[in-house]
């Protein structure tokens, strides 16, 4: 073991951030177990209270209470319940959801997934991408561009998705109806591979999008300002000018080295992809994994709601570790520190 | 011998955010002469950097220059176009060891693409091999260790870096090198070792001439042939190092060099004497004599009018030397 990491720190770097990912995913598979059977309500009782619209017998109602009960397993004791979770979870079984029965959770899951990986991860990229750019130009410009970019930025960036998604769906979808304010696609249309369809879906996809965009770029470009001015004042600028080093090559130096932050800041969004998508998946109905949480948890759908934040642990997990990876190559610093040699 | 930088009747100032203006140098002339070193000393905030942004062509904002004229080797230096300083003077004539050299170096680049970056942008045509073969073979001269240039910054010591800085500041050859501070941050050991390497950088005339800023008159008895002694945007005394440091003739370079210990013979005897009082406020400063409300000789013409310059040889802006032969004003 000692000799395999002998003369490779980084393996050895890497190997140490691997069990430390590990450790973090087993206290979050087990954090996803307990916490959505602490909010109050029985989900139970939800669905029966549903079925019981009508006037039903009481002693109807109770049998199927106690039906329910067994099928889902809720009437055994907790650790039993939390030893069956973790055998389904290891085979890849994420359970039955209650509020969608019998459909299996990984089944809806996969349904809605697509959508959300669709206006996520674009949106997150162009903000980031076009947020960098921004701050760096304020930083490097200076000036009127500078303040007019920043004052908005910094209003971007404080306004709540909501907030922002409501706006918009005022300004494109009533006042002037230039967008459709809800949903996927139209109702005429089923999901399918085809020009039509996808121009639907892409018409529905156009404010979602442009709200988590403007937000993500306003945060973003607030971060890499503040970065870049500070490279550009320090003395290893001034010395590279000073050698009669180009300004190209020195800007470059200083937006390399300010960009490092910027890495942890597009993990960190990947991290908050669902969180930040479910408030404007839900403000627009956008048929993806954000309105199926906020479902789920409305309805007390626990198998449902540890299907959905297993995937965002995974998601949160993962982008974390690819930008320890990247790190690892960009920053000599951290790859030195974290070896624990120079 | 010819002058490589000279500045006449330089007055440069700071633009304060609040719009106002700061003098920092007030009617200096001075002249660097080629194969010289001159010390120039004096207290924090007299304007010694200042003057050494302007002897080496680095003004940027908020420092610009109001008056004054600024001759490289005799041409007006202040017309040369932006990419022509870059190319030509920059690191090629006029190079710099800056202040705080500890973060002069860029933390994700390595010794060697720094070197490469640096001597590409002079010379286009330069392979990256033979770039880094040329600092090799410098390194090896001067006794630094090659190795240096795979390093990154963090992986080399203070002293090292230092000397790191030096080397790449002089590999285009530069006629004139500036240090500013250069041994500020450094143990004894390392700035013995710094100072070497600058006078064996002038024994094989890798370099020409140094501008040494210190605030450290005792480091410049070793290293300077003329010391120019600064006070609050002024230079009032000027002269052969051993004129200055034995013979002051200006109050305020007597203070300095009374201020200093220096281990040698007849110390003892001598006491250490500071400089009472502080600098005045630049944006108001005295009428008279600048240094007059800390002066142990000041008389009330000192309080009323600007000291007059005089030369005999020498050059200290007293009214104590008025009757010297060949007074007049700058």
């Amino acid at each position: 073991m000692v000799r395999l990491f002998r003369n490779r720190p980084y393996l050895l770097y890497l190997t140490r951030k691997a069990f430390w990912y590990l450790v973090a995913f087993v206290a979050a598979v087990a954090l996803n177990f307990f916490l959505p059977r602490l909010i109050p309500g029985n989900p139970v009782s939800v669905i029966v209270g549903q079925m019981s619209a009508g006037a039903v017998e009481s002693a109807t109602l109770e049998r199927l209470y106690a039906t329910f009960m067994r099928d889902f397993g809720l009437d055994r004791p907790l650790p039993v319940q939390f030893w069956t979770y973790l055998t389904g979870v290891l085979q890849g079984d994420l359970g039955t959801s209650f509020m969608l029965y019998p459909a299996k959770v990984w089944d809806v899951i996969r349904q809605a997934l697509p959508w959300t990986v669709a206006l996520q991860v674009p949106a997150i990229l162009v903000g980031w991408i076009l947020g960098n750019v921004l701050g760096a130009l304020a930083a490097y410009k200076g000036g009127a561009f500078d303040r007019v970019a920043f004052t908005g930025s910094l209003m971007l960036s404080s306004i709540p998705y909501f907030c922002l998604a409501i706006i918009f769906m005022y300004l494109f979808a009533v006042h002037w109806p230039l967008f459709p304010a809800s949903g996927g696609y139209s109702s005429g249309y089923f999901p399918e591979w085809s020009w039509g369809f996808f121009l639907d879906a892409l018409h529905h996809y156009a404010l979602p999008f442009l709200t988590l965009v403007l937000v993500a770029i306003g945060g973003q470009a607030i971060g890499m300002r503040e970065m870049a001015i500070y490279e550009l004042n320090t003395d290893y600028v001034n010395y590279a000018r000073k050698l009669g080093v180009r300004d190209r090559r020195v800007v470059r130096y200083v937006f390399r080295n300010a960009m490092l932050p910027q890495i942890t800041g597009l993990a960190i969004s990947f991290g908050t992809l669902i969180g930040g998508a479910l408030v404007t998946e839900a403000v627009f109905s956008y048929p993806g994994l954000g309105s199926l949480l906020f479902t789920a948890i409305r309805q007390v759908d626990y198998p449902m709601i540890q299907g959905i934040t297993l995937i965002i642990t995974l998601t949160v997990l993962l982008a974390n570790f690819l930008v320890d990876i990247a790190y690892g190559f960009i920053d000599p610093r951290i790859r030195a520190g974290q070896a624990g040699g120079r | 011998m010819p002058n490589v930088v000279e500045v006449e009747g330089l007055e440069a100032y700071y633009r304060t955010p609040a719009g106002d203006d700061l003098k920092a140098v007030d009617g200096v002339s001075l002249a660097v002469r080629e194969g010289e070193v001159l010390g120039i000393a004096g207290e924090s905030g007299c304007g010694k950097t200042t003057l050494a942004q302007v002897l080496g062509l680095t003004v940027r904002k908020p420092l610009y220059i109001r008056s004054g004229k600024v001759l490289l080797e005799g041409r007006n230096a202040l017309a040369l176009d932006r990419e022509t300083m870059r190319r030509e003077v920059r690191g090629k004539t006029i190079s710099a060891v800056p202040q705080g050299a500890m973060n002069s170096l860029n933390p994700t680049l390595r010794v060697r693409n720094l070197v490469i970056d640096v001597l590409r942008d002079h010379h286009p045509r330069i392979r990256r091999r033979e770039a880094v073969e040329r600092a090799r073979e410098r390194l090896d001269l001067l006794g630094l260790p090659p190795r240096v240039l795979d390093a990154y910054p963090h992986q080399l010591s203070g002293g090292m870096k230092q000397r790191v800085i030096m080397v790449v500041s002089t590999l285009l050859d530069p006629v004139l090198l500036i240090v500013d501070e250069p041994t500020s941050a450094l143990d004894v050991t390392s700035q013995k070792v710094a100072i070497k390497l600058l006078v064996d950088l002038l024994a094989r005339r890798i370099i020409r001439s140094i501008v040494f800023i210190t605030h450290e008159l005792p480091l410049l008895r070793h290293v300077a042939d003329r010391i120019a002694i600064m006070y609050a945007g002024r230079v009032v005394e000027v002269g052969a190092m051993e004129d200055v440091v034995f013979r002051p003739r200006h109050p305020y370079a007597a203070g300095l060099v009374g201020s200093v210990l220096v281990p040698e013979p007849g110390m003892k005897e001598r006491t250490v004497t500071g400089i009472p009082g502080r600098p005045p406020d630049m944006r108001r400063p005295p009428v008279g004599c600048r240094f007059a409300p800390r002066c142990p000789r000041r008389f009330d013409r000192c309080d009323r009018d600007p000291p007059p310059f005089v030369v005999d040889g020498r050059k200290a802006w007293c009214w104590l030397h008025r009757d010297a032969p060949h007074g007049g004003r700058p």
